[in-house]
């Protein structure tokens, strides 16, 4: 278990930069997610972590204590690959004694420890098996099972999810948090995908292009993104984004103009999410373009003064056709208002 | 048959000697052939006349009892095969291997090049510079750092002990073939690997130990025996510096062939002795064969039309 | 599910750990240096024996004069290059940022370049090059014809190497691109026991065979001919680049010839016009190593050409040393660094096609 702060982290590659300053403060325990697009900088941030990667400019801390220099095999920290990387000519029980080899402890004591962390971990059927002969899921409780022996202060999972199959998937969420909450070690988990995040996760690490844009619980960034990037890669199917213009206490959407109850200058962006706009007679006027069955849901694209929008509704059925003319509404208190030209969040709402 | 599948037919066979006929003409010439020369070639008694008298044994009881020479040969042979390979050609180029690929790549790389500089150069440019390196006189650039610095009494190498010349000769050139193939065996382990390895507390000798040797267990066994052939077999760079003396002391099994077709003139008895390495060769070939991933290189192929 | 006493985080071990974190970044620090410099310092000992007889020649073909050959200039150019190397060596493990590599290593060759200049540039000269205008260079230092009859001129020597090179890559290139390509693509009667001969052979050592070969090209008349040298160095390196070859067609997608097929092409016209191109790689990595083999060849040619007018560089280079090596080793260096300096070039210069060249897997 451990404190871990990353101060100004950075890192470069011939040039090209990776992880562009990451300030980030985890508590003893804690679970949390990063999460990103591909090339965001996640695994790299991850693999400083560990020790595998050195960081430019910027300093990581456990407890307190500097650690940049220390080593990966000092560090005890435990990490499960995208690949699973397990050793292909050992055994399962000799994969998951590896560490224990460094640790100086003694061989049946290694292997009582081993077989206990390979129960919790349900492999201990799959002992004397080398990796070719397991599947994709038992490879990945074998690599959790290898990083949790040495009793971590630090557990990474990069990625750990997605090359399982989707029923796989869900059983491995449950598994893992069941095993972080049980053990209460420090774990940060790295994906690209928004619901492995906000199911396993305490709070989630939103990052991009090296860079975090938001911290926080899976309801902030939900109902509060602080920025464009956060609201679009939050929430499925995606936010409708339109592109306007605010001056005089109004903005200028496509066709539609908007009060707001503030004031705002310059180009924004304005964010509405599918799953708050709702068929009401009241509304304004929109014509559905296509619907898509989603088995519990319906998703319509309708286009009407704003644009092309999305928005969904609750049943398997669907009640409206292609051509149909409906009236659309949404609250206010639901709309999104950003920057274009930084992509902030900006506090001025929509007026009722 | 009709027209189309008569035309077929013929096309195939005109590829077939449009596209396999040139090599397996010149390979029937120039490498079957002397093959099956040197086979009824060892049977006779051709000597410096060129000429075919009588077909005989002789050329084998003389190898098995008369040659006391031959002995002497396969005692050099034994000796300098075991030393090369195993300092060498096996173990040398495997730290090679493994420090140049622990440096950083552009390092490793440079090195990598300048072992191989032996290998890339020509045989005789090779050789000359080992003779200079040797030379007995105080020109001798070992002789020069072993009087000037080391205040000791110059050598004569190439006299006193040319077989360590041989073996140092042939030893460079052979280490940086195994450090080609074993480095792109250590290049081509996932680097995944290495880092789950040093998350798990492995220091450098353990990753080797656990990561790196398993991975290169076929690569090694492949070298052995690969190297182990070539060095039964070639003696290009012996005859160059030592020409196989002083008189026979560096004369391994297949120069002492050589020798004694083209410096004696006793050719058949050269094709004799030079059979029993061609049997060898066709063995270790066979062996190597097997030990090679066939279905990789068997690829069936798609198009079934001519 | 009740947590096992034994598999939760020991905390007093923890909390004992965490303490050192200062002590490890110090050691972890240490180990890194001193293990970098270690491997380093062994790569640079071990490289010491083949660097310095090839530099030795290099400056021994500048600077000796007619009899001897002196060290001095060797010595004397050794004792400021390797403490320009170490330096830079210090400065490369130390200073991680390009740019200050780079500066570093700019200042010392050119401080390293003023102090050999002004050390050793005196003693340069190219009078042992001599042998390139005058072809009686043997005979004048002699004073006697040697070596069974007048010696070439250089030229010679050197234009029967590059015939020699040049007409064995030709064959080289089209026959085992050939029957590569047919090995690859065509399926026939016998395929596998074909590919498994050449493996056979390919593995097989051909310097065995060199009585017999000397024999046949006497029965049929091609004993001291280039000609015949040019044929068997072909033969004998066959199988290895056919497997090379064979591998670079493997590589090309299949769709390329189906597409061009049912675009009306003949399967010859689809090898000429669309494979071919895309194996290109291939065709220059095998004719850049073909020719320098060649290039290099002793011991067959040794053995199959006797007439001084039919000798190549190699055998050149070994009658020169043999003849007036004790007298003047300045040409005999001078000719193996003109020997040397194509093939290095061409290996330096198309190092990038010759370490694609793989067969089963294995890289050559």
């Amino acid at each position: 278990m451990a404190r871990v702060e990353l101060t100004e982290l950075r890192k470069e590659w011939a040039g090209a930069v990776a992880v562009a300053g990451v300030d980030l403060s985890i508590e003893d325990g804690a679970f949390i997610a990063v999460l990103g697009p591909s090339g965001c900088g996640k695994s790299t941030t991850l693999l400083m972590l560990a020790g595998i990667y050195s960081p430019t400019t910027g300093e990581i801390a456990f407890d307190g204590a500097r650690v940049n220099d220390v080593e990966a095999r000092d560090r005890n920290v435990g990490i499960v690959f995208q690949s699973y990387a397990l050793y292909p000519n050992m055994t399962v029980l000799e994969n998951v004694m590896f560490p224990l080899r460094f640790k100086k402890v003694e061989r049946s004591d290694a292997e009582r420890r081993a077989r206990d962390i390979a129960a919790l971990v349900h492999i201990d059927a799959l002992l004397e098996r080398r990796p070719s002969q397991l599947s994709g899921g038992q490879q990945q409780r074998v690599a959790l099972a290898r990083a949790l022996v040495k009793r971590p202060h630090l557990l990474l999972l990069d990625e750990p999810l997605s090359n399982l199959d989707a029923s796989l998937r869900l059983s491995m969420r449950t598994e893992i948090r069941r095993i972080q909450r049980e053990l209460r070690v420090t774990t940060i988990l790295v994906t690209h995908d928004q619901i492995e995040a906000t199911t396993m996760a305490d709070r989630i690490v939103v990052m991009n292009a090296g860079r975090v844009e938001q911290v926080g619980t899976a309801k902030d960034l939900y109902e509060q993104p602080r920025t464009l990037f956060v609201a679009s890669f939050i929430g499925s199917p995606p936010i409708n984004l339109f592109d306007g213009h605010a001056e005089d206490g109004a903005i200028k959407v496509h066709d539609a103009r908007v009060p707001l109850n503030g004031s705002a200058r310059g180009d924004v962006v304005l964010g509405l999410r599918p799953e708050s706009i709702r068929v009401d007679g009241s509304g304004t006027p929109a014509r559905i373009i296509a619907v898509e069955p989603m088995g519990r849901e319906v998703l319509y694209s309708a286009d009407c003064a704003l644009g092309r929008v999305h928005f969904l509704e609750a049943g398997a059925e669907a009640r409206h056709r292609e051509g149909d003319n409906v009236a659309l509404a949404f609250s206010p208190n639901d709309a999104l208002l950003f920057d274009r030209s930084n992509g902030q969040r900006l506090d001025t709402r929509i007026a009722g | 048959m009709p027209d189309f599948a008569r035309a077929q037919l013929r096309r195939q066979r005109a590829n077939f000697a449009l596209f396999l006929g040139p090599a397996l003409l010149l390979l029937a010439c120039f490498f079957i052939a002397p093959a099956i020369v040197d086979l009824v070639l060892a049977f006779t008694d051709m000597d410096r006349t060129l000429a075919i008298t009588t077909l005989t044994l002789d050329n084998f009881s003389r190898m098995a009892t008369r040659d006391t020479r031959l002995l002497g040969a396969l005692g050099i042979t034994a000796i300098f095969v075991l030393s090369t390979l195993t300092i060498f050609n096996v173990t040398f180029a495997l730290l090679l291997a493994l420090v140049t690929t622990a440096v950083p790549r552009g390092m490793g790389a440079f090195f990598r090049a300048v072992w191989l500089l032996p290998r890339m150069s020509p045989s005789v440019v090779y050789a000359l510079l080992w003779l200079w390196v040797v030379d007995p006189n105080e020109r001798g650039l070992l002789n020069q750092i072993l009087v000037h610095v080391l205040g000791m009494a110059p050598l004569d190498l190439r006299n006193d002990h040319p077989l360590l010349v041989i073996i140092l000769a042939n030893g460079f050139i052979g280490a940086s073939l195994g450090m080609i193939i074993f480095t792109s065996a250590i290049r081509s382990i996932p680097e995944h690997l290495f880092h789950a390895a040093r998350a798990d507390g492995a220091g450098p000798l353990a990753i080797v130990r656990h990561i790196v040797f398993p991975a290169l267990r076929w690569p090694i066994s492949y070298m052995t025996i690969h190297q182990t052939l070539s060095l039964l077999v070639s003696f290009e760079y012996i005859l160059l510096i030592t020409g196989g003396g002083p008189f026979y002391d560096t004369t391994v099994f297949s120069l002492y062939a050589y020798r004694r077709a083209f410096e004696n003139g006793q050719y058949a008895y050269g094709a004799a002795l030079s059979l029993i390495l061609i049997v060898i060769g066709v063995i270790a070939a066979l062996v190597l064969w097997r030990l090679m991933d066939m279905r990789r290189l068997l690829q069936v192929p798609r198009i079934e039309v001519h | 599910m009740q947590v096992d006493a034994t598999v939760a985080p020991d905390v007093g071990a923890a909390a004992a750990l965490r303490a050192d974190w200062g002590a490890l970044a110090r050691r972890a620090r240490w180990k890194r240096a001193a293990g970098q410099s270690g491997l380093l310092g062994f790569l640079l000992v071990v490289s010491v024996p083949i660097i310095l007889p090839y530099f030795w020649m290099v400056v021994i073909s500048f600077t000796a004069r007619s009899g001897g050959v002196s060290t001095q200039v060797l010595w004397t150019a050794c004792a400021v290059i390797v403490p320009a190397v170490l330096l830079y060596s210090v400065v490369h493990l130390l200073a991680p940022s390009p740019r200050v590599r780079v500066v570093a290593a700019l200042l010392l060759l050119v401080t390293v370049g003023a102090l050999l200049a002004a050390l050793v540039g005196g003693q340069l000269h190219l009078a042992n090059y001599r042998f390139l205008w005058r072809t009686n260079i043997i005979e004048e230092i002699r004073s006697k014809a040697t070596a069974g009859g007048q010696f070439p001129s250089v030229w010679t020597a050197f234009f029967n190497s590059l015939a020699l090179a040049l007409s064995q890559t030709a064959i080289i290139l089209t026959v085992a691109s050939l029957a590569g390509y047919y090995i690859s693509r065509f399926a026939f009667r016998g395929r596998e026991a074909f590919l498994q001969g050449m493996l056979v052979l390919h593995a097989f050592p051909a310097m065995t065979l060199i009585i017999p070969i000397f024999l046949i090209l006497h029965w049929v008349g091609l004993l001291d001919t280039i000609a015949g040298v040019i044929l068997v160095l072909a033969t004998i390196e066959l199988p290895f680049y056919v497997f090379v070859l064979k591998g670079f067609f493997d590589a090309v997608p299949w769709d390329i010839e189906m597409s061009a097929m049912t675009d009306g092409a003949t399967r010859r016209q689809a090898f000429r016009m669309v494979v071919l191109p895309q194996v290109r790689a291939g065709l220059i990595a095998v004719a850049v190593f073909a020719f320098i083999r060649a290039w290099e060849e002793y011991i067959f040619v040794r053995t199959l050409l006797i007439e001084n007018r039919n000798w190549v560089m190699s055998l050149y280079l070994f009658w020169v040393s043999d003849d007036i090596m004790g007298v003047d080793y300045g040409i005999v260096a001078a000719v193996s660094v003109f020997y040397v300096v194509p093939s290095l070039l061409l290996y330096v210069f198309c190092q990038k096609y010759l370490t694609q060249m793989t067969i089963g897997g294995i890289r050559g």
